[in-house]
């Protein structure tokens, strides 16, 4: 695995946001951004369901390997070298809920947080 | 030469002697360890053990130097090997503890150089064709 994509929602400030973090972040894994429901992605996965996309994060491997909601963070997590580690741990058994209400809850809110916060469209 | 003097001088003998046995060990043992760490990059494990062993040096002669002095007189050559055991004992005992520490931190390094390459931490939903454009 060398290239993992995720698909985003630009409609939303906080997903902006954490684009841009992602960007500058130090990367074992190269991360590549395409929106959610456009041309681009549509193309590059003819067989996906594109309207589930648009519910949680989404992350793609270069084998085809799909990752949705708290796995696809989970494995930006693991691309990253700062929080390679954390992405084991917070996937243990011990702490996978919490980690999956957690993302859940961020995911299905991230309209509200993102005005709440002020990073609104 | 009185009894102090023997019983400062033996125990400078063992301690060094210990010290040196303790990192000559580590330095034989642990270059396995860090060549595995490295992935086979010799030049660096062999850098990173020499300054391993130089630290292990520092502190230990560093303590072994600070303990030297007893703090009361000896009469008795019965005395005199008392206060040797005693001394020499504890520095056994910080060499032990810093000879795991050690290993602690040989440990941990492999264990983190295992995890670069180990697979994801979650198995994938599915999978999907990719259409390279």
């Amino acid at each position: 695995m060398s290239t993992l994509t995720l698909l985003y929602d630009p409609e939303c400030g906080l997903c902006r946001r954490v684009q841009g973090w992602l960007a500058e972040q130090p990367k074992l894994l190269e991360l590549k951004m395409i929106p959610i429901k456009t041309d681009a992605a549509r193309r590059r996965y003819p067989q996906l369901n594109h309207e589930l996309t648009a519910e949680d994060l989404t992350v793609i491997s270069d084998q085809g390997a799909v990752y949705f909601g708290p796995k696809a963070w989970l494995m930006v997590l693991w691309s990253l070298s700062r929080y390679h580690e954390w992405s084991y741990r917070l996937a243990s058994p011990e702490l996978l809920p919490t980690t999956r209400r957690v993302v859940s809850l961020v995911s299905q809110h991230r309209y509200q947080i993102s005005h709440a916060v002020g990073l609104s469209r | 030469m009185t009894i102090e003097i023997a019983t400062y001088l033996l125990y400078l003998a063992i301690s060094i002697a210990l010290t040196v046995w303790v990192a000559h060990t580590l330095h034989k043992s642990g270059r396995i360890f860090l060549v595995d760490v490295f992935h086979g990059n010799e030049p660096l494990a062999d850098s990173v053990n020499h300054l391993l062993v130089v630290g292990f040096y520092l502190i230990n002669l560093g303590y072994v130097s600070l303990a030297l002095k007893l703090g009361y007189n000896i009469a008795t050559a019965k005395e005199g090997i008392e206060a040797l055991s005693v001394k020499v004992g504890t520095v056994l005992l910080v060499l032990g503890g810093m000879h795991f520490f050690n290993l602690f931190i040989f440990s941990r390094m492999r264990r983190r150089a295992n995890m670069r390459n180990a697979p994801p931490p979650v198995y994938p939903d599915a999978f999907t064709p990719v259409q390279e454009v």
